[in-house]
């Protein structure tokens, strides 16, 4: 839970880039998000565009993210939002921003326009819905979470195993399925899931079985 | 001319403070700013951290600062000296610079001016300002330190200055490093080669040969064009305070960047408003290290916040100017040139997202101490600086253990949670419910009994759709904390 190892190349952020971010409310893809931009946080402000005003800072800070570096700019309405996150993509170079309900594809479209354009990095997470198709170079979604630390009525949470599937044009197409696990004491570690195709998995457990 | 103990002042309206007590005041980066005779002999000391100084001295009460009420405070002083020395800078409150070379002679002598001042400033302020003199701002600064009962005047300033002991001239891991290569005092420091300090310490080894020597900054080699005043009119005229703010950072940030271009950055900034009613009001502020956006616009917002209050600028501000002087090119080895036009183009980005969301809507924030996830961030607007009320490193029983929840909701929801035998068994999260696979807690919030408020329950609780932090009460439980 820590920041992202950066010899990772996938999980990472790329100027003009645009990565999205799916995945229901819980499947911790708003840590994940905070962790890609802590590198971004060592050279200079980053954003963090909130819809709902949920987001607690110490998880960014925790994330790795410089405490003085970050900018939280709360924004509810949708039509309002478009023209402040262009504002910020102006001069900031890696912002997250909760898409609200209501932001048409076309301005979306345009947004990743212009974050190519001015070489900026933008991570959307949308709050309902999914991003339209071409506007993301990575998208990662997350797939399940599992935690720590935690039993019955004892312990506290210590750690999380997070699945996330990436796909897009960074992964050339194929999707790839990643593990990312990690605790308070350090670096996530990350590897990718080998998949095996489902007749492979049922021989070797026949065999296994017989 | 030097007030120690400016940040100790009592505000209008508030009874002085008890000689007797001592009494401390922080600043927000939480180390000692000032103290009274009684805080010191107690062994408080300037520039110890908040915790240490409280060790030293249990009885001490601990006043955070207020800048901007203490800029206004320290206005009428301002004026007071500016009356009969024109031109004065300020560097922050409670502390001015007087450039003093003709006033010199037309007062009849240093001594006779020094006396002069001592006099109208005690009329305005009280006793307790300390005067120095010297032929720079360096050494004049020290030997205000030094001036407890009468005003120091320096004869020589290098002299002086050799007398000076290493800590005023350079960081404590750069004097710790001195000492330990055998040099102990300034004078030792200002015989060794100027550029074998600078190759060996870098640019801050070089701020300190340059004092130590009885220099002060070195001048800007560079041409730069003259006018480098950045200016905006107003109409209709500015009314509130905090419109005015708003614009001090973007005229601030505005300066910032253009000297940027050519590498230079201020020490010194003449801030000037005009009022609808014509009324035109300056001040310069200075600083020794080189004024960064953010600083600088904080001494804008004072100054206006003092003018406002003081009679100065009435009816409304109609323009505002910034006029840089005394530049260095010492911002090329605090940041690098393209690097200082990067964080200004930042700076205006968050500036502009300010005027479409809101002042209030762009925010920063810090740790302090708390229980709970939300209890434990401080925000501010971005730009402006608090200062933590609760000490982040303080403990704090009851404290919640564990990574924060990412996202807390602004008003948690009530939470439908199924117990079996005090055990929570499903959660209901929109239509389904979710069996929770492990649960943790509970940790008990003791309330605010004597104002009735009860106690709750936190509970960590895990299912196959995520982590959650729940708060159980007398009314039921409810969602604080999403572990996203």
């Amino acid at each position: 839970m820590g920041s992202m190892p950066a010899s990772d190349g996938l999980l990472a952020l790329e100027p003009g880039r645009v990565v999205g971010l799916t995945g229901s409310v819980g499947t911790g893809m708003t840590r994940l998000g905070l962790s890609l931009m802590a590198e971004a946080s060592r050279r200079g402000p980053v954003a963090f565009v909130d819809v709902r005003g949920w987001l607690c800072p110490l998880s960014a800070w925790e994330s790795g993210i410089e405490p003085d570096r970050l900018a939280v700019v709360r924004c509810p309405d949708p039509g309002r939002w478009p023209k402040v996150v262009a504002a910020l993509l102006e001069g900031i170079p890696a912002v997250y921003a909760e898409v609200p309900t209501g932001v048409s594809d076309a301005l979306l479209r345009r947004l990743g326009a212009l974050a190519r354009n001015r070489r900026r990095s933008l991570l959307l997470r949308p709050l309902r819905g999914s991003l339209p198709s071409g506007l993301t170079h990575l998208r990662l979604e997350g797939q399940g979470i599992e935690w720590e630390g935690v039993g019955d009525g004892h312990g506290r949470l210590l750690g999380r195993r997070l699945l996330v599937e990436a796909s897009g044009k960074a992964t050339g197409g194929i999707p790839r399925l990643i593990e990312i696990e990690g605790g308070e004491d350090g670096a996530d570690a990350v590897r990718v899931v080998p998949r095996l195709a489902p007749a492979a998995v049922v021989g070797s457990a026949a065999t296994a079985a017989g | 001319m030097w007030f120690p103990d400016w940040p100790l002042r009592p505000l209008s309206g508030q009874p002085p403070l008890p000689p007797d007590e001592p009494y401390q005041a922080v600043g927000a980066d939480n180390r000692v700013a000032a103290f009274n005779p009684a805080a010191e002999a107690a062994g408080v000391v300037l520039g110890m951290a908040r915790r240490e100084a409280e060790g030293v001295c249990p009885a001490v009460t601990t006043i955070v600062r207020d800048l901007g009420a203490e800029a206004a405070a320290f206005e009428p002083v301002a004026r007071a000296v500016e009356d009969l020395v024109p031109r004065i800078e300020l560097a922050e409150p409670g502390l001015l610079f007087v450039p003093v070379t003709g006033a010199v002679r037309y007062y009849g002598g240093e001594g006779s001016l020094v006396e002069l001042l001592n006099k109208e400033v005690e009329v305005v302020a009280g006793p307790g300002g300390r005067f120095g003199l010297a032929a720079g701002p360096f050494a004049a600064r020290m030997a205000a330190e030094l001036a407890v009962n009468d005003p120091h005047i320096v004869a020589d300033d290098a002299a002086f200055v050799e007398s000076l002991d290493l800590s005023a001239v350079a960081p404590d891991e750069l004097v710790a490093t001195f000492r330990w290569l055998g040099i102990t005092t300034l004078g030792e420091l200002a015989r060794l080669p100027r550029p074998a300090v600078l190759s060996r310490f870098g640019p801050e080894g070089l701020t300190a040969h340059r004092l130590a020597s009885g220099e002060d900054r070195a001048a800007m080699t560079r041409p730069i064009p003259d006018d480098l005043a950045v200016e905006e009119r107003f109409s209709p005229s500015l009314e509130s305070l905090e419109q005015a703010a708003f614009v001090a950072r973007a005229l601030s940030v505005r300066l910032i960047e253009e000297l940027a271009r050519y590498g230079a950055m201020p020490h010194r900034v003449e801030v000037e408003g005009e009022s609808s009613t014509g009324v035109v009001r300056n001040r310069v502020w200075r600083s020794a290290d080189p004024f960064g956006d953010t600083e600088l616009a904080e001494r804008v917002r004072w100054q206006l916040g003092s003018w406002v209050e003081g009679e100065g600028i009435t009816g409304g501000l109609v323009r505002l100017r910034l006029a840089p002087a005394d530049l260095s090119d010492e911002g090329r080895q605090l940041a690098l040139h393209e690097d200082a036009v990067a964080l200004a183009e930042a700076q205006r980005s968050l500036l502009r997202a300010q005027s479409l969301a809101g002042p209030d809507a762009v925010l920063a924030s810090q740790p302090q101490g708390g229980r709970d996830p939300a209890d434990q961030v401080l925000w501010r607007r971005w730009g402006e600086e608090a200062s933590p009320v609760r000490d982040a490193t303080a403990p704090w029983p009851g404290r919640l253990p564990g990574p924060a929840p990412a996202l807390v909701p602004t008003q948690p929801p009530a939470l439908d949670v199924e117990w079996e035998e005090g055990t929570p068994t499903r959660v209901r999260l929109g239509s389904r419910w979710e069996p929770i696979l492990s649960w943790a807690g509970p940790w008990r919030r003791m309330g605010k009994w004597w104002e009735g408020e009860g106690h709750c329950d936190r509970y960590q609780l895990v299912t196959s759709a995520g982590a959650f932090l729940v708060e159980v009460a007398a009314d039921g439980a409810r969602l604080t904390g999403v572990y996203d």
